[in-house]
């Protein structure tokens, strides 16, 4: 343990454990899951994915400091890029929207449903 | 037991949070969410310390404003709490001891996606009538729709997501503690550097190299690193005489890890962000047809400005 607190990595805290991070992380994705359910706004329904991707970039990183893992965090990287890429399209999608109905509301668009 | 029921109390708690028509009872709906995170985090266990105490700041600053992201009726507001959670999230990410990730987060999300919803939050909104002092909030933000279904399925995710943290968490095997140093092996010029700025070697001194596996000769395991003097001979140095700034740092470990295994990843991410360039520039482009009659009469009518 010497070692790896000399080693750039700060000794892992004595009790806040994975455990802590991923109960975070979870309620995190839930909460932006609650909030994709249940908001009507495009714009805030995006949001609320990238709520997910937070938390799922919080369990990434939590797994990769317990397991002294640098994959953790080089996954966060891809997930902000894939984020990035997801709210250029998401929001050419919803001003494309808004030019049709003059409305953000998704029922606007039920008439798509299956 | 307690993770059911803090996790049922959050359930209800965001329930009651979530707007609906005039009155409602958020701040209980809060209250409640919060009391049963806490409840659900002290479950866990209770740690004390400093660093211990930033974790729980951050933890339940990123869920209450992650709560206020998603029951927030106006979108900017809801847009600005959740730079407040990407701020929580890169806290726990210091606390990781992850700080490339931790900024890279702030300047990627904060700066640089939020501000993109910013602008469109701006662009899509109907502005306020002349005699309106604020723009009337829109139903379809101040209603939420089929809280209830929605709360129940996602809490009951969320507590079978967590039920092996309160069971089987301590059973966990325990990771084997993984060498950072190790990766020194790949960088015998980053050793020259640090051993030279701190006068330990002299210029044209080079890292010796393994006869057998033709690897330069830096053991991490028993922390030597071999050196071949100019002047001729070897110099050997210990684990102790190791400066500082030798141990792999977050960053280079990071850098080491990205580009050795998973360059072909980076080629992909590079290849989605262009996609996505094309497609919102395709996509932003297209006019709509029907506008545009209306267009033109509003710039007849009002002469052009606004």
């Amino acid at each position: 343990m010497m070692t790896l607190a000399q080693s750039g990595f700060p000794e892992v805290m004595s009790q806040v454990t994975l455990a802590h991070y991923l109960f975070v992380s979870g309620a995190m994705f839930t909460i932006g899951l609650v909030g994709f359910l249940t908001r009507r706004n495009l714009i805030i329904m995006f949001l609320c994915t990238e709520l997910m991707f937070q938390a799922a970039g919080i369990a990434l990183v939590a797994f990769g400091r317990f397991h002294l893992d640098f994959t953790g965090q080089t996954f966060v990287i891809f997930v902000l890029t894939v984020a990035a890429a997801e709210a250029a399209m998401a929001l050419a999608l919803v001003v494309l929207l808004f030019r049709r109905r003059e409305s953000l509301d998704a029922e606007a668009w039920r008439e798509m449903r299956g | 037991m307690l993770l059911y029921g803090s996790v049922a109390l959050g359930g209800v708690g965001v329930w009651l949070a979530l707007p609906r028509g005039k009155r409602t009872p958020q701040v209980l709906g809060a209250l409640l969410a919060g009391a049963a995170g806490g409840m659900a985090l002290l479950g866990l266990g209770l740690a004390g310390g400093l660093a211990n105490l930033y974790f729980y700041v951050f933890a339940l600053m990123g869920l209450g404003a992650a709560l206020k992201v998603i029951t927030h009726p106006r979108p900017v507001y809801a847009a600005l709490y959740f730079i407040l959670t990407v701020l929580a999230a890169a806290g726990l990410f210091l606390i990781l001891s992850a700080e490339f990730m931790a900024f890279a987060l702030i300047i990627v999300y904060a700066g640089a996606i939020l501000i993109t919803y910013l602008f469109v939050i701006m662009l899509a909104t109907q502005a306020p009538e002349e005699g309106q002092e604020e723009a009337a909030q829109a139903p379809y933000d101040t209603n939420a729709r089929e809280p209830f279904i929605a709360c129940a399925a996602s809490f009951l995710l969320l507590g079978v997501l967590t039920t092996m943290m309160f069971r089987g968490a301590g059973q966990l095997e325990k990771a084997a503690p993984l060498n950072p140093d190790a990766l020194l092996v790949q960088m015998p010029r980053k050793v020259e550097n640090v051993l030279r700025a701190h006068g330990m070697i002299e210029a044209g001194d080079k890292v010796a190299h393994d006869e057998r596996t033709g690897r330069p000769a830096i053991d991490a395991e028993a922390g030597t690193i071999t050196v071949n003097r100019k002047s001729g001979g070897t110099r050997v140095f210990t684990k102790d005489q190791w400066p500082a700034d030798m141990h792999v740092k977050n960053i280079e470990g990071l850098g080491f890890d990205l580009l050795r295994e998973h360059p072909g990843t980076i080629e992909i991410a590079g290849v989605i962000l262009l996609m996505a360039m094309l497609g919102a520039v395709v996509l932003s482009r297209k006019q709509v047809q029907i506008d545009e009659d209306e267009k033109q009469k509003q710039a007849l009518g009002d002469g052009g400005g606004r």
